[in-house]
């Protein structure tokens, strides 16, 4: 069997090597180094590129300083605008600077000088971090703005259809945001506005004069307009009280209402409206297909007979151009996207999805929403999405020295030219991965610079420019190539692309053209080892990819590629797709190779050390025993697996009760009961979820030969088995 | 002196009928009606209250179709046959059974001779209550702050004293429209349109969920109905509809109140150099949807508030442009007015509905400037409804009158709600029309004439809107088939019946009927008997109606020229005079004031529209033609009244003349009232005279105008505009423009101290007398 990455991710040791460089959270090159002519790079057969994380959490005491310039301005290449970092030299006496990207001599501005000592090294260097980290932060002055920062600004768009009220939605949603108003960034100058939908839109007037909120209906579909000129998108502050008695009748408003349409379409444009002003972020509660008005969405996708033929893709792209247009309008105006869909039926995620993916937003699918099962989940991922950091418009765009050049982008941004990602909000939970070409010439330089600029307005209101900056060798040696290989890194990059490939390609041929990069990645490598080991005949792998083999497995086994028609609802496998296409790295690994550990000793026994307890497995059936318990984490749910003869005492400890007076375990909750046992299967949970703060595990149990649950929930997860509707 | 005015409204000039004829004798024949001058006509008030009115507590019984005239004392009846023999077709009807206990001497109500007007009030069909009466509010909110103060106050008020049961919905407008859901919840909820659009009645009631099964969001009124309100007449709508906008008014009271204390003034900019954006159209037409979806066939009106001009959308009068003037009579003149036949044309269609649904439209107008009532007219008097034009949602006369429509018991404007008026007459007689607050119902018969005035075409009319004081005008055609143009034909009397159909205020349907006779007489003879038979007051306003009404219709009609030579041709037919010689030229009594009176029309802002604006041109005809004449006398010639120490309050002649510093005047304008002071008088009072025990005299003189003012004011409805002024004021000139210039600067005769002079090229009275009489006994 192949090897396995029982322990995740495994980052590269290259900073002992490039202390200079910014921290691996931030960027990541799929291989170390930079190849040093086209041929070499012909052989790689890998991506070469990188992963980016500009906002990456980072731990206590490791925060980026932040710099500010005052007078001097932001010191910067004349020439190629690069930042000043901890790679520049500095020359005459201090009086110059010449930029490690183009070589440029730059002046030192008079209020930047400093003096050199005998090293040629500045004097102040310790006390700039600009010059002595991989990472600063910048507070950039008046010229970095085209206006006052913008407040940060959060607006609700609610599809309160039938299904919302009845699958207790709206009391969810309203609770948590009620709970995150006092977290929210940038108080006091935060601003909030609602906008409610069914058949027709419903406003709210948020004006702090008024006593309670006003709701005002608009039900002219065709032609939406705006019933006030302000008031809709307000100063939390001012309006907390008004705010405070929306959210509180909320789950009540809708609560007679039998309407099951839903205009989301004019619902979109009139929040456009609403925020067009200011920006910010727009986060849409969608609980059913999109049926009124433009942008309206009809069922498709439920004819398997187009899968396998050229039309298949289509059904994973938005058919409307309504929403990819109106995502550009939104970027346009700084706004960003989060779609949050919880309909039993198919929503269209496709469609629906695509707004976030061109205005740097997110997808969260919670299908079926029941706030009994679903509550927790919504709760904690929505409280984060409202809490973590934001970066508010912001563009990125990542320089690189002479020779290589960056050629394609993946992720969720739009484009703004050919190098400048426009990203309306980002945040610690999103990554973007790009690739790099190198430009015609051989590589002439020892090092290749990278440096990434995110310029953002930050929720306190000050314009800034975070700039991470990292070193890269150039290199003759593939085989160098290879030992600085970073599969994760590569393992991300291929995850894009795979998806995007699904959106103009059969699965069949997305999994296929994964497959053909790793075996014609494997046999340049045994080609070279062959020649110089004569080691003929025998499959073998550098160490630094030695878990690519089993991550392609699991990628072509993820819901975004697996199968077809039959194995993944399409919706599902659109939002697994869209959440691909922003994950970090360690959590892509963590979803393509799910944890699976065995816990009915630790629940019986105890453990003193539960990290080191919680052994992971392989990811095959072979490793489940039937009188154990298990958990299988892939970090953004649990499946607790009872085996047919695992001790009752556990099951009935876990549940309360006797596992016989639950015939559907799809609708069993855990919640602590008052013993070990389920103190300790709670801990475990715990501990799990913390090793992953972006989202929160919904925990579901299945008994062993539950079916359809148990191989819908875990035996086709385990990708080291043979599964049907997969090639290997 | 209050006693003195009271008795003489005692008096009813209307008589128990409330009806006036301009003759009350009829010429026979086409040829003699035309020489009469002055139309045959009638000012009936089908709803005025006589303390002898008879209320029978059964339905009528009517003559055979198609004649159906209702039985009434001019029937001859035969007792012993158990027959009635119908005026007006002469048709034999049987009584029905249940008359058969009839003799002469036990003769049901309806045949009492005094019983020419009966009101039938047969028990309701059904025992399901009435349906309450249904105000729909529709507010301005491009005000400013104090005049959206002082329409709140009076929406309050309002509130306070409508009737527990009654329905009421608030529609709000500025630049957009806001229908306020009053039964969502504890929450605000509103609709909002834009007010830019035409918007047809269906996609509002699409919008609103309400449009009948397979609508959008059909299904969205979940809302239950507590009460068991009345589904309006059983016709199909979604349940819960109602009361999701319209609440009985003791559910809502609290909601409305809360509403008004967080309604704002409209919250769009207004750009420097525009009006603000007003959708008044929009808002009409949004109200009108929605009665039309609830109540439809009920009695419901729509009390709009409007505080200026509608700038945008369907209705729109003027541009939001403020370079841009409100159109003039000058520019509807010369047709340079760009916004008014499509403004009337949205009203008209928006009267249309509302008549069709049965609902009533009163607007309160209020603003320095116009608002738009010239182009609303259409939809105001067409439905019957109530309107009001004053300066300010502060002034008494917005107040007053707003209170008033609330108020009950015998302050009562009697609103009344979805009549209906057929006339049915005496062959020979053809109907022309009606000018009046009322719209054609275009059932056409052997009775309508050929040519038309005003709502004609028809035998039967509808008011949406009709009370107490209501009054139209019916003109008529006399065309005598040949055979009863014969000598010695048999019947010297013509019959006429009036039967008003309306829902009375306490929810349940009525029926009025009036039978009129008059006698037919053959003019070819003499003139004696017509004369005898002429009403010169019911003259002087009908004529003042149908010249309005002519202004209205004909351009290039010229008013002056046509009443110069009316009233010459009728003093010339109808004066004693030898030919040539105009000092030889008197009138009877009954045509003696009739000069005057033509002299003051004239005069009058029916006439001289140029002095108003076109909004106040609107108003005043609109209240002239649904007013009493003896109110709308007033209206042509104010009648004034002179008090003195030496003399009790006495009628004083309408001209400059009456002006003494020793007097106080108090003049009846009908729209204003004007109490003034002669300088002597205004001198003492300035001096505190009043308040010194010695004058107590004076205290009174100085009350007692103010007395009677109020005492006019009271029964009065709109409230008039109450004007207290000194001689030499500056407010003074609310009476001197309607006095007889007989003295001004012009003037040979010496002006006697302590009077007036006035400062106008009009010629006086006795010019005017002078002329006519010249004019009249040319051969
Ligand atoms: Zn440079
Ligand atoms: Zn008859």
């Amino acid at each position: 069997s192949l090897p396995r990455p029982l322990d995740g991710d495994e980052e590269p040791r290259i900073l002992e090597s490039y202390p200079l460089n910014c921290h691996l959270r931030f960027l990541r090159l799929t291989t170390h180094t930079v190849p040093s002519s086209q041929s070499l790079l012909a052989r790689w057969h890998l991506p070469l590129g990188a992963v980016v994380t500009p906002l990456a959490e980072v731990p206590e005491g490791e925060e980026v300083p932040i710099v500010n310039f005052g007078t001097a301005g932001v010191v910067r290449c004349r020439r190629c605008r690069t930042y000043i970092n901890p790679y520049v030299t500095f020359t005459d006496a201090g009086r110059k600077w010449r930029c490690n990207l183009c070589s440029l001599l730059n002046d030192v501005p008079a209020e930047y000088y400093c003096a050199l000592d005998a090293t040629g090294r500045r004097l102040d260097i310790d006390q700039r971090p600009e010059l002595s980290k991989g990472s600063v932060e910048f507070v950039a002055p008046t010229e970095y703005m085209v206006r006052p920062p913008m407040p940060p600004s959060y607006f609700f768009l609610i599809d309160v259809s039938v299904a919302a009220v009845q699958s207790g939605l709206l009391e969810v949603v309203a609770t948590t945001i009620k709970s995150c108003l006092d977290g929210l960034p940038g108080s006091p100058r935060t601003q909030i506005g609602f906008l409610t939908f069914d058949s027709t839109l419903h406003f709210h007037n948020l004006k702090s004069s008024l006593s309670q909120p006003q709701m005002m209906v608009v039900a002219d579909l065709d032609d939406v307009f705006l019933p006030l000129p302000d008031d809709l998108l307000v100063n939390l502050s001012d309006s907390r009280h008004v705010v405070d008695a929306f959210l509180d009748s909320l789950p009540s408003m809708f609560q007679n209402s039998a309407n099951v349409e839903s205009a989301s379409g004019p619902a979109l444009k009139a929040a456009f409206m609403v925020m067009s002003q200011l920006g910010g972020k727009l986060l849409v509660f969608q609980s059913t297909l999109p049926s009124l008005g433009i942008g309206r969405l009809r069922l498709r996708g439920d004819d398997p007979r187009v899968y396998g033929t050229d039309k298949e893709h289509t059904l994973r792209i938005p058919e409307d151009p309504f929403y990819k247009q109106m995502a550009a309008e939104f970027t346009k105006h700084q706004i960003a996207v989060d779609i949050f869909a919880f309909s039993e039926k198919y929503s269209d995620i496709a469609s629906l999805g695509s707004l976030a993916k061109y205005t740097g937003g997110q997808v969260y699918h919670y299908p079926a929403f029941q706030a009994a099962t679903h509550h927790e989940k919504l709760r904690y991922e929505l409280a984060r999405d409202l809490r973590r950091e934001t970066a508010w418009e912001a563009v990125m765009r990542i320089r690189c020295g002479k020779g290589v050049r960056f050629t394609t982008y993946h992720g969720h941004f739009m484009l703004r030219s050919t190098d400048l990602l426009a990203l309306p909000a980002v945040d610690c939970d999103k990554s973007f991965a790009m690739q790099l070409s190198l430009e015609d010439t051989l590589m002439t330089t020892q090092t290749v610079y990278f440096q990434v600029a995110l310029l953002y307005t930050s929720s306190s209101g000050e314009r800034r420019i975070r700039v991470h900056t990292a070193a890269a060798p150039v290199v003759t040696d593939l085989s160098e190539m290879y030992r600085q290989a970073d599969t994760g890194a590569i393992v991300s990059v291929l995850s894009r692309l795979a998806v995007e490939n699904t959106l103009s390609h059969k699965l069949e041929d997305a999994r296929q053209l994964m497959q053909l990069k790793l075996v014609k990645s494997l046999k340049e490598y045994r080609t070279l080892y062959a020649v110089q080991h004569r080691l003929g005949g025998r499959f073998i792998f550098p160490d630094s990819l030695k878990f690519l083999p089993l991550y392609i497995l699991s990628l072509c086994k993820s819901a975004a590629l697996r199968g077809g028609y039959a194995d993944v609802l399409l919706d599902e496998r659109c939002a697994t797709g869209y959440s691909m296409m922003i994950l970090p790295i360690t959590r892509m690994l963590k979803l393509l190779y799910p944890g699976l550990y065995r816990i009915d000793e630790i629940l019986t026994k105890g453990t003193d050390n539960l990290d080191e307890s919680l052994k992971p497995l392989a990811l095959t059936s072979q490793c489940l025993d039937a009188r154990g318990l298990y958990i299988y984490d892939d970090g953004f749910s649990f499946v607790i697996w009872l085996g047919r003869m695992l001790s009752p005492d556990i099951v009935n400890s876990i549940l309360g009760v006797d596992l016989s007076s639950f015939p559907d375990l799809s609708r069993v909750q855990l919640y602590e009961q008052d013993n070990n046992i389920s103190r300790r299967m709670m801990r475990i949970l715990k501990a799990l979820r913390e090793k992953n703060r972006s989202s929160y595990q919904l925990c579901r149990i299945i008994r062993q030969d539950e079916q359809p649950r148990e191989g819908f929930l875990l035996l086709n997860n385990l990708i080291e088995d043979q599964t049907p509707g997969s090639s290997t | 002196m209050a006693a003195d005015l009271s008795a003489a409204a005692a008096a009813d000039p209307d008589g128990p009928d409330a009806v006036r004829l301009t003759w009350r004798s009829w010429p026979r024949s086409k040829v003699e009606a035309s020489k009469c001058v002055v139309p045959v006509a009638a000012s009936i008030s089908p709803l005025r209250t006589s303390p002898s009115l008879v209320v029978l507590p059964y339905a009528p019984l009517r003559c055979k179709p198609p004649c159906a005239a209702a039985l009434n004392p001019y029937a001859r009846v035969d007792f012993a046959a158990k027959i009635w023999i119908c005026p007006l077709c002469f048709s034999r009807n049987h009584f029905p059974p249940h008359y058969a206990g009839i003799s002469e001497a036990n003769v049901p109500g309806e045949l009492y001779p005094q019983c020419s007007t009966v009101e039938y009030a047969p028990p309701p069909l059904d025992a399901s209550p009435p349906p309450p009466p249904v105000f729909l509010f529709v507010i301005d909110t491009c005000l400013i702050e104090e005049e959206l103060g002082f329409v709140k106050s009076a929406m309050r008020r309002a509130i306070g004293l409508l009737p527990d049961h009654a329905l009421v919905g608030l529609v709000t407008f500025g630049t957009q429209v806001h229908l306020h859901e009053l039964g969502f919840a504890d929450l605000s909820k509103i609709y909002v349109f834009r007010g830019t659009k035409e918007i047809s009645k269906e996609q509002i009631l699409d919008q609103l969920g309400l449009a009948a099964a397979g609508g959008r969001g059909a299904v969205a009124a979940g809302f239950p109905n507590p009460k068991g309100l009345p589904q309006a007449n059983g016709r199909l709508h979604p349940p819960g509809s109602v009361n999701r906008f319209l609440l009985p008014a003791s559910d809502c009271e609290y909601t409305l109140n809360s509403l008004l204390d967080e309604l704002q003034t409209d919250q769009w900019p207004v750009e420097a150099g525009n009006r603000a954006l007003r959708c008044t159209g929009v808002a009409l037409s949004v109200a009108a949807g929605l009665l039309g979806a609830c109540v439809p066939g009920t009695g419901a009106r729509i009390i709009a508030l409007v505080g200026g001009p509608c700038t945008e959308g369907p209705g729109m009068i003027v541009s939001k442009d403020l370079s841009e003037p409100v159109r003039s009579h000058k520019d509807l003149d010369k047709d340079a007015a760009p916004h008014f036949h499509k403004a009337v044309k949205v009203y008209d269609n928006l009267a249309k509905q509302l008549v069709n649904q049965g609902h009533v439209l009163d607007l309160f107008a209020s603003a320095l400037d116009q608002v738009g009532v010239a182009e609303m007219k259409v939809a105001v008097e067409r439905t019957g409804g109530l309107v009001v034009l004053s300066e300010s949602f502060g002034h008494s006369v917005f107040k007053d009158s707003f209170k008033r429509i609330f108020e009950d018991g015998e302050q009562s404007l009697g609103l009344s709600f979805n009549g209906t008026l057929e006339i049915n007459c005496s062959k020979d007689i053809k109907i022309q029309g009606v000018i009046g607050p009322c719209t054609s119902l275009e059932k056409k018969g052997a009775l309508c004439s050929d040519s038309v005035v005003g709502q004609g075409n028809t035998t039967a009319w509808k008011m949406c809107g009709l009370d107490r004081t209501t009054s139209l005008t019916v003109f008529f055609d006399i065309s005598p088939s040949d055979r009863s143009s014969q000598p010695g034909y048999p019947n010297p009397n013509l019959y006429i019946q009036f039967v008003t159909n309306y829902q009375h205020p306490d929810g349940q349907m009525r029926m009025r009927v009036t039978t009129i006779t008059q006698k037919w007489v053959d003019s070819s003879a003499g003139t004696e008997e017509l004369v005898e038979g002429f009403d010169q007051e019911t003259a002087a306003v009908v004529l003042a109606r149908y010249i309005s009404l002519k202004m209205e219709m004909e351009e290039e009609f010229d008013a002056t020229r046509w009443l110069d030579r009316s009233l010459i041709r009728l003093c010339s037919r109808f004066g004693d005079y030898r030919k040539d010689d105009p000092t030889s030229f008197t009138l009877h009594p009954n045509l003696s004031l009739f000069p005057q009176f033509m002299f003051n029309l004239r005069r009058s802002q029916f006439v001289q529209v140029f002095n108003n604006s076109p909004d106040e041109t609107a108003y005043f005809r609109m209240l002239l033609n649904r007013e009493s004449i003896t109110n709308s006398l007033a209206m042509i010639q104010p009648s004034l009244l002179s008090y003195s120490f030496n003399s009790p309050p006495a009628p004083a002649l309408l001209d400059v003349a009456s002006i003494a510093a020793d007097r106080i005047l108090l003049l009846d304008a009908y729209f204003s009232i004007v109490i003034f002071h002669g300088m002597t008088v205004a001198q003492w009072r300035n001096m505190g005279y009043q308040n010194q025990p010695e004058h107590q005299a004076f205290a009174l003189l100085l009350q007692a105008p103010h007395d009677d003012a109020q005492l006019i004011i009271k029964d009065r409805f709109p409230v008039p505009r109450l004007v207290v002024c000194d001689q030499h004021g500056s407010q003074a000139r609310f009476l001197l423009a309607k006095l007889n210039p007989s003295a001004t600067y012009n003037s040979a005769h010496e002006v006697a101290p302590g009077s007036d002079i006035i400062f106008t090229d009009d010629v006086s009275l006795q010019v005017f007398y002078e002329h006519l009489q010249r004019l009249a006994v040319q051969s």
